[in-house]
């Protein structure tokens, strides 16, 4: 079995946003429309304060709010973990926008340009009819997962099978892999440090954990 | 689907955190995304990673409001409220009105009456476009003399003190931790994880999570204050007093046994003998200071063998003591004293409470933050590096904007440098390093920049100060070299000098100060000071009255709107460009490789954009210097490269005229040559393919102390004798001169600083200006984040959308219980107003800010850039004074003002 998750070292990410960037252009969501995105929070009052930087989107939980009130079994999840949406079956009713406790889902209804206006060579180019008017959200990249295993390369080692918001991290607060197995990025990581996943209470078992310090 | 799919290899350079190595998505001939080189993870220290503002390279490229057309103005009237009425041209008209203007410059005499080079120029971010030129400073190199007073981006707002004397200390154009050794750090408002760029962002996150401790130190908690264990919120401009403060806990609070006594002796001026008048007790044969010798137990030369010089001590000795202007005092048997006693004595005063007082925080912090410091030295320890065994000294200290620049920053910088020499860690592993130099060439390695001066120190070129050299009257228009010995007289002095003197003084000019002329023609890159320098409004009605400006256009913006002529050139994933990378280089690139990187045309060029190097050939010709731009590029002017050296010729012919191709497929073929030694002379095609070529280079680059060591030259700390002689000197030259309003600025040249109350300079400037400290209750302050740092992207809507993520965009951040005393909630609409002016913006309340400060994040106010313009973002630039009593001895303002606070409806 395979179970893909993520992981955000809290210690490491500085809210650059490179990661949204890179996801931004890796799946062409539209302007606004952040897959991946890193929140910047306070804790505290002055002068006892803390700021801190949080990547979220999809938690890709193994059991995932969203795949239980989508009336098209359009969500689903696979048997890697991945939470996935097939966009001919999603009708747009937003039920797992609602659902889902992370904020994770999209719906865009109409395209323009970042700039206002007709859309430009490049955003032209990119844009994608069928991601309208259906729920989006972060897939791991799945895309990119499929197609490096199918030429044999392990997704968060190889960097053609592993998301581009983790090989885009310029602080390295982002790793990926295969939780089965021990010797991945996020196994090896996990087995050495202090870890939390957001709002674990609800039960959905996310596949996205947050380092915090080393045990 | 596309039917065609390349990757093509780019740098990003948009600010001088870089170069970040990059490849763009091409499909069917369209860029579509960006991706880090992560091939290049293999030589860059930061992974092969690209920040974010490289991420916004496609919606440049593709902008629907790019000018893609020359274009010349038909408006004669320049101003804000004035249309340029600009219309298409064709390059032809455009290049010829250009080059028909410098041939008559030229016709004229390179100089006007006032001595000052007609032609001007001005390139924004730090230098940074300077790897987007091409060969346009070979172009500038041919026409003779231009002046860059006007700023380049740098100069007063940037690192400016911290320039000067890094470089006189420890040839630290800027300066940085040795990251990824060292375990404490004492940031003082540096902004490393907005502004460092991903190699600094990269080496602080590897060494956070291996247990460096890193306490941030600034009114604010900044981003990089997020990334730090600890956060003390000190009032602003008093980052000095802690420092003094933290030396004097050093000091006193600790036996001398736990500072490294031995590297003090040996390797800084701490045993030279001062004499009754403040300077150096000196041999009378040979000039050289004293020190006093505990075996003979009398004074002897500083590098006499076999001595064991005193630290500490008040003595009886003889000898010749010189001050300003060769004045002279022979001493038989006077009372002297150590540098270093002077240094103790001076402090003294400084308690830890002392400063926690003045810098409002709480009692015991400075103190403990001593101990831990001391603590964390391990002073004694030492790591082998390449074979040699060096001192390793795991903590640093750095300062940030308005701490290294405006007044209080000399003696901040001063004391970040006391306190490295104290354990013995400066230039050495783990410690306080420089980056690389810019005023004391050669750039690289930075250890070659190593020459010996007078009195065992390092050589420094001070502007003269002595009565037959200084001039009153320099080349430059910011007045740098009569104001500022510091500065030098090196290439890039003039682009580092005062930039708001020569703004100021066109119009204000105080009293016998030399008249400052308009030039007849400014050329503007890449920059926008209409935006960027303070009192913008002013700036403005200045920059509407140059007679002709030449702006290299990509959009339309606040500075281009008052140009003559505007020149759309191909942008950044569009020309070629090689430049150099690796070796050393500020913020902290760290490199164990060295060599070049190119920038090639991923896509074809929008509109009738065209490459910098081709317009800069073709006004070359028209203007009748096309054998001096030729000749100008063979020695390596722009491209850092010279075209023939011993093993290889690739040098264009002086009357031949060659394509943008061409030209830097030569460069390329040079580079090969110097980075294999002469093995390989691979062109254009091959870097097209590969990217960038390197190799390695010896890791004892990064230290200077090695070096200093060998060639027995002393850092030149803690007593300040140079200093204090050339500013006796120049205080004498300007009063001569009948100068008096840079007497403030003359008190700063001290041996020892001797702290004065900050944070009063800017009280009495408002009282000055008819207001009083309590109506202008807050400071104003500014900061960076990674989105906009340097990278002029405020049109990009990608940086915008994303840098909403992180708090302070587009608003003022105010303290949320200083906010609800005053009523104001988030997101009401509230007035900054300092006594020039007023700038709003929406509240934006926040729990890390001191309640007596506000803040903006960025410097915007755009009001003719596309999308922009839209933001309806606040400006510290607009409400902030240029003003010579906010200006310190280097030159240098800060991006601080008093301001008043004011609801003007709730959200």
């Amino acid at each position: 079995m395979t179970r893909y998750a993520m992981t955000a070292d809290l210690r490491r990410c500085v809210g650059c946003q490179t990661c949204t960037t890179a996801c931004r252009h890796a799946n062409a969501t539209p302007a606004e429309v952040q897959w991946r995105q890193v929140l910047d929070f306070e804790q505290g009052t002055y002068p006892q304060v803390r700021r801190v930087f949080v990547p979220v989107g999809c938690q890709h939980c193994a059991d995932p709010p969203c795949e239980h009130v989508c009336p098209t079994t359009a969500t689903k999840k696979r048997s890697d973990g991945i939470v996935s949406i097939d966009y001919d079956l999603c009708i747009g009713c937003g039920y797992c926008a609602v659902a889902c406790p992370y904020q994770a889902r999209h719906i865009t209804h109409k395209s323009q340009s970042a700039f206002g206006g007709k859309r430009t060579e490049s955003e032209e180019k990119r844009f994608d009819e069928s991601r309208m008017s259906v729920a989006t959200k972060c897939t791991f990249c799945a895309d990119r997962i499929d197609a490096g295993k199918a030429r044999g390369l392990t997704p968060g080692v190889d960097s053609d099978a592993t998301p581009a918001c983790v090989n885009s991290c310029i602080a390295g607060a982002l790793a990926f892999g295969d939780l089965e197995d021990a010797r991945s990025p996020v196994s090896e990581l996990l087995a050495r440090t202090e870890y939390f996943r957001m709002h674990e209470e609800l039960g959905t078992e996310p596949g996205f954990y947050y380092i915090v310090d080393d045990k | 689907m596309a039917t065609e799919v390349r990757k093509v290899p780019e740098y990003c350079y948009q600010c001088v955190a870089g170069p970040d190595l990059l490849t763009v998505k091409v499909e069917d001939g369209i860029a579509t995304e960006i991706e880090p080189n992560l091939r290049a993870a293999e030589v860059h220290p930061g992974g092969g990673k690209c920040c974010v503002k490289a991420f916004g390279l496609v919606q440049k490229t593709y902008n629907p409001g790019r000018i893609v057309q020359p274009m010349k103005r038909t408006n004669p009237k320049k101003g804000r409220d004035q249309d340029p009425g600009f219309v298409p041209i064709s390059w032809d008209e455009a290049l010829t009105i250009v080059a028909d203007h410098v041939k008559a410059i030229r016709a004229k005499g390179i100089l006007d009456e006032e001595g000052f080079p007609r032609i001007a120029a001005s390139i924004g971010r730090t230098s940074s476009p300077s790897a987007y030129i091409g060969t346009f400073p070979a172009f500038l190199e041919a026409l003779g003399a231009v002046d860059w007073s006007f700023g380049s981006g740098h100069g007063v707002k940037c690192y400016h003190t911290e320039h000067y004397l890094g470089e006189l200390w420890h040839r630290a154009f800027t300066v940085c931790p040795d990251t990824p050794t060292t375990r404490y750090v004492l940031s003082f408002g540096a902004n490393t994880e907005a502004s460092g760029g991903v190699v600094a962002t990269w080496r602080h996150a590897e060494a956070r999570v291996k247990g460096l401790k890193r306490v941030q130190i600034e009114p604010h908690l900044s981003i990089t204050g997020a990334c730090s264990a600890e956060w003390i919120p000190v009032r602003p401009k008093t980052d000095a007093a802690f420092l003094f403060g933290f030396l004097h806990s050093l000091l006193n609070d600790h036996p001398r046994a736990a500072l490294d006594v031995g590297f003090l002796l040996a390797h800084t001026s701490s045993p030279y003998l001062v004499a009754p008048n403040g300077f150096f007790l000196r041999d009378s044969a040979s000039d050289k200071p004293l020190v006093w010798d505990s075996l003979r137990n009398a004074a002897v030369c500083f590098d006499t063998p076999g001595i064991e010089p005193v630290l500490e001590g008040v003595f009886t000795a003889s000898g010749l003591e010189r001050g300003a202007d060769d004045d002279r005092w022979r001493h038989e048997q006077v009372r002297v004293e150590t540098s270093f006693m002077r240094l103790v004595k001076q402090l003294a005063a400084y308690t830890p409470e002392w400063a926690e007082k003045v810098c409002d925080i709480a009692l015991g912090t400075v103190r403990r933050i001593a101990a831990e410091f001391l603590q964390h030295a391990q002073v004694g320890a030492t790591i082998d590096i390449e074979g040699e065994r060096l001192p390793l000294r795991p903590v640093a200290i750095v300062l940030g904007k308005t701490v290294n620049n405006g007044w209080g920053s000399f003696d901040c910088c001063w004391a970040r440098t006391m306190a490295a020499c104290l354990v013995g860690g400066l230039e050495v592993p783990g410690g306080t390093l420089g980056t690389t130099v810019v005023l004391n060439p050669p750039r690289s390695p930075r250890k070659a920049s190593i020459k010996p001066g007078p009195d065992g120190f390092m050589a420094y070129a001070f502007n003269p100060t002595d009565r037959a050299r200084w001039k009153l009257k320099g080349p430059a228009r910011n007045a740098h070299s009569a104001l500022v010995p510091l500065s030098t007289n090196s290439p890039g002095a003039t682009t580092l000098g005062p930039a708001h003197l020569a703004w100021m003084f066109l119009e204000d000019r105080p009293a016998n100060a030399p008249r400052v002329t308009f030039p007849d023609l400014w050329f503007v890159y890449r920059t926008n000071p209409a935006i960027s320098l303070w009192d913008t409004p002013e700036i403005i009605k200045r920059i509407a009255k140059f007679p002709f400006t030449v702006a290299f256009a990509y959009v339309p913006d606040e500075t281009n709107y008052m140009a003559d002529v505007l020149l759309p050139e191909c942008t950044d994933l569009e020309s070629t460009q090689l430049i150099r990378i690796g070796g050393t280089k500020f913020i902290e690139q760290f490199w164990d490789h060295e060599g070049f990187a190119l920038r090639q045309p991923a896509v074809k060029p929008r509109g009738n954009t065209r490459d910098i190097t081709n317009i800069s050939t073709e006004l070359a010709a028209r203007s009748g210097v096309l054998s001096q731009y030729n000749d100008a590029i063979n020695r390596g002017v722009a491209t850092g490269i010279s075209l023939a050296t011993e093993t290889y010729d690739f040098r264009l012919e002086p009357k031949s005229h060659y394509d943008v191709e061409d030209i830097w497929d030569r460069v390329c073929r040079a580079a090969s040559a110097e980075v294999t030694d002469g093995n390989a002379t691979d062109g254009l095609a091959w870097y097209r393919e590969h990217g960038y070529r390197t190799r390695p280079v010896p890791r004892l680059n990064w230290y200077l102390f090695p070096d200093l060591k060998k060639n027995g030259i002393r850092f030149e700390m803690p007593y300040q004798e140079r200093l204090l002689r050339i500013g006796v000197e120049l205080g004498r030259r300007l009063h001569e001169s009948g100068i008096e309003w840079w007497d403030e600025q003359l008190h700063e040249y001290q041996a020892i600083p001797e702290y004065r109350d900050f944070p009063a300079i800017w009280a009495r400037d408002v009282v000055l200006h008819g207001g009083t400290a309590e109506q202008y209750a807050f400071w104003m302050l500014t900061s960076r984040s990674m989105q906009y740092s340097w990278g002029a992207n405020a049109g990009i809507p990608l940086m915008d959308e994303v840098a909403r993520n992180i708090k302070g965009h587009r608003g003022v951040v105010v303290n949320t219980g200083r906010a609800r005393e005053l009523g104001i909630a988030d997101g009401d609409l509230i007035e900054v107003r300092s006594y020039l002016r007023a700038t709003r913006g929406r509240a934006i309340l926040r729990e890390g800010i001191r309640p007596d400060c506000l803040l903006i994040m960025g410097q915007f106010d755009h009001w003719v850039m596309p999308y922009a313009k839209d933001l309806q973002a606040p400006s510290l630039n607009t409400i902030t004074p240029m003003s010579v009593a906010l200006t310190d001895a280097t030159g240098s303002g800060a991006d601080i003002v008093r301001a008043s606070l004011k609801k003007l409806a709730s959200a």
